[in-house]
């Protein structure tokens, strides 16, 4: 009898006096109405980033990708850093839903369904620069294993390059399954209060037929089960591999064993801080503040500093290294193209400690955590301070080179490179946009699973339990 | 339910096993000192050194993994664990007294000089080698002795802490705001706990101790590999008491959620230690460096090569295969074989972490080693089992107590 009960310490996470049907009323109503101004202003600014962006992939292919400022010693430069910060966002939202669902967290059921989505539009935007850094992008088929007419010209399996094809490949099949079989029953609910025929319609194709009989939520909640299943070697093997990138070659800087721990713990951090930019937003705009609480905001924060100072411990253990390992080449990386402030791009090395490192130590005093403005203020900055540590990594390493006759001159991006970037901005956001004007941003199915036992007004009920002796409660709940 | 049995009445068996198991350890230290390390062979010596550091170590950070458990598990506000608490906590008690031996031992072995066992400790050595040479500032004695006593110290003084905290929880009802502020008082401990924990076990210790073996070697990813494969064996240990004490009919409030979770957790860290294991030793070898590639030349292709690959055979693909499915986690007889084969597994990998450097090319695996891991086994259940009798089984008060009797994974 006792099943749903939770202890009184905890937060609710749902608030107010709401009942089944209020929670589908308040998280489906702003897909029935229509859009505020301020949807269509930040979407219209979106699309024109978008659009920017499209123009400059167009320079680039037409006249190649001397429109950028790489050259023969960095030739790796921004494609590459923004290809990692995207794909480190696009982090969070599988480690929600899948690590989070294996450890029973009952706050993810707030945020899953939006950090989801977000993670299936940072793949997309990640995996644009390595397709348009190409070149030749028509030729790009070429990186997939298939039996093809150029006698022995076959993709090199033992590069890591190609290992990120098929890891990112798996990594935005297996989360879009999961993101989308979570959301049938919920698009049923959109369906069944839908008004017009059309929408009816259209509702009724992408549901799937749901119709929420015990068979089909069987069935949902082991599919469920084993597609998290699937989902949790993948957060790890990712970012994993797109360390390995780096660190398999012998680039001082790059060759250092801890760096698939520490990349993937970098993934999960700016994954949270754009997770909490993104619903802070949304909370506010939506007026869901009842479902998304202080609470779940808290919670996102400790991940947030435990992964900062996870990252912290490597970025320090890496410094060390390069000391203690007496090698010289190391050394120089280290001690003079990165933490030596007065070298070229010194301030970057520090932009992403201050960022990374320091910044969220203020996530250990519980007022920060659950002050709004500053944990907006800090999601930003974390994901400022990612950046630079991606471009810390790439440039840092490799614009002086071994013969200072190949050393590079200050590596700046162009306007097109710049576009780029801006331009998968448009495309995140573009798609956001959409995708919290005809879906729902919180799962409600899930919602309600966890209303009776955390819900405030069912929370109240819980102090008669709270007072009995463990040896009548145990007593109690076997009977 | 009926009354719950609080008192732990140490069996008369297990008194006698742990007395046996240590006499039959103090036997094997005194002969093996008497024939290795008095012997006028170096290699002997080492040997005898070597054995006794890497059992002090490997003892010493899985009773310690107990602690991190309860101020992990504290942090993350989990409920689950709190009906067994108390075995973690008794686990724990033991960290003060594997401390001071390892703190002894290790603090003897570096002012004695035993350059056999850490080589930065001969002078010639050093002065012939770059990298010696180079990091002279950090591996030194001084610097050594101080991060090993403070590292031990602060584990044991944190750690008596979160335990006393426990304690305290047994005399006193709380509502829901002594409840909250009992909540607090351990989160902040248990943070403290964490952040040093870190910095020891995460980072600088494992340097010291482990990874100095090969003065001049060095990978990033040591301490936090040393750190998995303690964690582990520290579930294994948390796993195998809680199934001791439940057929013996304690914990009656434990029951299969909770085994099933601690399996879980068993799983998860074995293919999390592989993960580590794997990166590690991809990428040296994918690189190619010498300087880095000596390590397991040594392991791979010398005379460890059998050790090296039953390491991985007992530590990644049994408890892939045997735990992947529920019902073996729910399994008694089952969680049993796999705890003690995961402990023993990781004590062979802490073994070729240590041996395979101090003793170089000659696996000298024998009578002692298991001599030596008799006398700490003993040990454990000694303590252990006094620690579980000297406080009540259960942290009956605990505010998380009610949502673990309903634990359902």
């Amino acid at each position: 009898m006792h099943l749903k009960y939770e202890s009184q310490l905890r937060e609710p996470l749902v608030y107010g006096e709401k009942t089944y049907h209020q929670v589908t009323e308040d998280i489906i109503r702003p897909i029935e109405v229509k859009p505020s101004k301020l949807w269509y202003i930040g979407f219209f600014i979106s699309v024109a980033l978008l659009t920017f962006g499209v123009y400059c992939i167009y320079r680039d292919v037409t006249y190649g990708i001397g429109q950028w400022n790489l050259n023969k010693t960095v030739g790796w430069g921004w494609d590459i850093t923004n290809f990692v910060w995207w794909i480190g966002i696009g982090h969070a939202g599988t480690l929600i839903s899948a690590i989070l669902l294996l450890f029973r967290q009952g706050w993810r059921t707030g945020v899953n369904r939006a950090a989801e989505a977000m993670t299936i539009f940072a793949v997309i935007c990640a995996g644009q620069f390595p397709i348009w850094h190409m070149g030749r992008v028509w030729l790009c088929f070429f990186i997939f294993p298939y039996p093809n007419t150029r006698g022995p010209v076959w993709i090199n399996f033992n590069s890591p390059l190609l290992w990120d094809v098929f890891a990112i490949s798996t990594y935005f099949t297996v989360s879009l399954l999961f993101w989308y079989s979570g959301l049938i029953p919920d698009l049923a609910s959109v369906r069944d209060r839908a008004k017009t025929k059309l929408r009816k319609h259209l509702y009724g194709i992408v549901s799937f037929g749901w119709t929420g009989s015990t068979k089909h939520w069987q069935r949902h909640e082991s599919l469920s089960l084993v597609l998290a299943g699937l989902a949790t070697p993948l957060v790890l093997s990712v970012h994993t591999i797109v360390s390995f990138d780096f660190a398999t070659s012998v680039i001082p800087g790059w060759h250092t064993t801890i760096f698939p721990p520490y990349f993937v713990a970098g993934a999960i951090f700016s994954g949270f801080a754009m997770v909490q930019s993104l619903l802070l937003v949304v909370r506010r705009v939506y007026g869901l503040q009842d479902y998304i609480t202080i609470g779940h905001i808290e919670a996102m924060n400790k991940v947030i500093v435990l992964t900062g100072s996870i990252v912290g411990c490597a970025y320090l253990t890496e410094l060390f290294m390069a000391w203690y390992s007496q090698n010289k080449y190391e050394g120089y990386a280290f001690f003079y193209s990165r933490a030596n402030l007065f070298s070229p791009y010194g301030w970057a090395y520090y932009g992403m400690m201050a960022c990374n490192v320091l910044s969220p130590q203020i996530f250990w005093f519980r007022k920060m955590r659950r002050n709004v403005t500053v944990t907006f203020f800090m999601s930003v900055l974390v994901n400022v301070g990612m950046w630079f540590e991606r471009f810390v990594i790439i440039v840092t390493s490799i614009y002086r080179d071994y013969l200072p006759s190949s050393w590079s001159v200050y590596y700046r991006p162009t306007i097109f490179e710049l576009g780029f970037y801006l331009g998968t901005f448009g495309l995140f956001f573009t798609c956001f946009f959409l995708f919290s004007k005809y879906f729902p941003v919180i799962a409600i199915a899930e919602i309600k699973h966890v209303l009776k036992t955390s819900g405030e007004s069912y929370k109240d009920n819980m102090g008669k339990i709270e007072v009995q002796q463990p040896e009548e409660f145990a007593h109690e709940y076997a009977h | 339910m009926a009354s719950i049995k609080q008192q732990f009445e140490i069996p008369g068996k297990m008194k006698m096993w742990s007395m046996t198991l240590i006499g039959v350890g103090l036997l094997a230290l005194i002969l093996g000192f008497i024939t290795k390390g008095a012997s006028s062979d170096v290699h002997e010596k080492a040997v005898f050194w070597g054995t006794i550091l890497y059992n002090s170590i490997f003892f010493l950070l899985i009773c310690n993994a107990s602690m991190f458990f309860i101020c992990a598990t504290t942090l993350a506000m989990g409920g689950w664990s709190t009906t067994f608490r108390r075995v973690p906590e008794a686990i724990s008690t033991l960290v003060p007294i594997f401390g001071s031996v390892a703190a002894i031992l290790m603090c003897y072995i570096v002012l004695s000089g035993k350059s056999y066992i850490y080589n930065w400790l001969d002078p010639k050595v050093v002065a012939d080698s770059v990298e010696l040479k180079g990091k002279a500032g950090f591996l030194s004695p001084g610097l050594f002795i101080t991060w090993t006593i403070l590292s031990i110290g602060l584990w044991s003084l944190l750690g008596m802490k979160m335990r006393s905290l426990s304690k305290e929880a047994d005399d006193t009802n709380f509502d829901s705001t002594t409840g909250q502020k009992f909540i607090w008082r351990n989160t902040v401990i248990a943070g403290l706990f964490i952040v040093w924990f870190a910095l020891t076990v995460g980072s600088v210790t494992p340097w010291f101790w482990l990874m100095s073996i090969d003065g001049a070697w060095y990978s990033t990813m040591y301490s936090w590999y040393t750190f998995a494969s303690s964690f582990v064996t520290g579930m294994a240990l948390i796993g195998i008491w809680v199934i001791y004490l439940k057929n013996k009919g304690y914990l009656e409030l434990t029951n299969n959620e909770h085994l099933h979770d601690i399996g879980k957790f068993m799983f998860a860290f074995s293919i999390f230690w592989t993960y580590l294991w794997f990166d590690q030793y991809m990428l040296i070898w994918y690189s190619n460096q010498p300087e880095e590639t000596i390590y397991f030349k040594d392991r791979v292709q010398g005379a460890y090569k059998g050790i090296f690959f039953l390491n991985l055979i007992i530590n990644f693909i049994c408890p892939l295969l045997i735990l992947m499915k529920k019902s073996a986690k729910r399994n008694y007889t089952l969680m049993t074989f796999m705890c003690v084969l995961i402990i023993f597994g990781h004590w062979l990998d802490f073994y070729q972490m240590v041996m395979g450097s101090v003793s170089r090319g000659q696996v000298s695996m024998g009578w002692l080693d298991f001599g030596i891991m008799a006398f700490y086994v003993g040990l454990l259940i000694f303590f252990v089992g006094r620690a579980l009798a000297s406080k009540p089984l259960l942290s009956r008060n605990n505010p998380f107590l009610k949502e673990s009797i309903i634990h359902h994974t």
